[in-house]
């Protein structure tokens, strides 16, 4: 009983807001039967207040056009510039990568052991 | 030195998903996009931030932020401008955590705005009661704040706020229901008693 009071409340209340946002607050919903009279009331007057407070702000007329310039006319950055390459790009960049990548390892494997077990005196300047 | 068959085409007259669809290779399609939410998004983000300085910083941001990304935009059934909006609440819900502000409803710029009396006595009135107002929605959760602006500043319905918050239109009308009484609790506990004089001084 007390969750379709709830539910009629939520509704009417929803009702109310909806018709003056739309202009038409001269043909109010019903009030809830099983509402109180204070409670119909005190919520009614801050959704009046609310929809008399609570307004839209425009933006500058200087800060749009200044931002429509920088989005639109601007040059595009490296990632927006990457992102419009084509896809046979991007997969050759990342075949690339890949291959460096197996490079790098290779060397660090197999070519650097040989520098590693130099002795230091081998390297060491005489005196 | 341009082609003069090629086909101009009006974007205005052109759905979200079309321009959307467009955007993503054509920069004037992108343009009619921003053409047609700058507003509702600067004015969401302004009423986030209670300051223009801020509101414009980051309203160029989720504008530099969709164009980046929308070329990975995926229509999932969802309306174009809930994208947006999901961008502008994370960058003001970002710049809150750096700030370590309070969430602010811009006050100065509302009170005596939507005034309908000339009577000074009734204008000072009116100019109280919606400082209150805005005092109390100050103090309400992150979630109910964006709410109310959804609701009422930018004059969305249930089904498009539960797009951009992620809820049902159920769960949006009960956290409506719930934002006014939270509302109206606060009010009476900042001003106990200011209800029944208002009613009294209208009855008597």
């Amino acid at each position: 009983m007390a969750e379709t009071a709830e539910s009629q409340m939520r509704d009417f209340l929803d009702d109310l807001t909806a018709r003056l946002r739309s202009g038409d607050d001269m043909h109010p919903a019903p009030a809830p039967v099983e509402a109180g009279q204070d409670d119909v009331e005190e919520l009614t007057e801050i959704i009046q207040a609310l929809h008399s407070t609570l307004r839209p702000r425009a933006a500058p007329e200087d800060f749009a056009e200044r931002l429509r310039a920088d989005l639109l006319d601007g040059e595009p950055g490296v990632v927006q510039r990457l992102r419009q390459m084509p896809a046979r790009v991007h997969i050759a960049a990342v075949l690339a990568v890949f291959a460096g990548c197996g490079l790098l390892m290779l060397r660090r494997v197999f070519g650097s052991g040989a520098a590693q077990d130099v002795p230091e005196e081998a390297v060491a300047t005489p005196l | 030195m341009k082609n003069p068959f090629t086909k101009r085409i009006d974007y205005t007259a052109l759905e979200d998903k079309e321009l959307v669809a467009l955007a993503k290779a054509d920069k004037a399609a992108f343009g009619a996009l921003y053409e047609r939410y700058l507003g509702k998004i600067y004015s969401y983000v302004y009423n986030r931030t209670g300051n223009a300085h801020d509101a414009e910083d980051l309203t160029a941001k989720v504008f530099f932020r969709a164009l980046a990304h929308i070329g990975n935009y995926v229509d999932r059934g969802l309306p174009f401008q809930a994208w947006l909006y999901r961008i502008a609440h994370n960058l003001v819900a970002n710049w809150h955590r750096d700030q370590g502000r309070r969430k602010i409803i811009a006050l100065d710029d509302y009170v005596g705005q939507a005034s309908t009396s000339e009577a000074p006595d009734r204008l000072a009135e009116e100019r109280e009661e919606r400082n209150q107002l805005l005092e109390a929605a100050r103090r309400l959760p992150e979630d109910r704040q964006q709410l109310l602006l959804l609701k009422f500043v930018e004059g969305m319905s249930n089904a498009e706020i539960g797009a951009i918050m992620g809820r049902t239109e159920g769960a949006v009308k009960s956290l409506y229901h719930r934002t006014l009484l939270a509302l109206r609790d606060e009010m009476k506990a900042a001003w106990p008693g200011d209800g029944a004089r208002r009613r009294g001084g209208e009855e008597g």
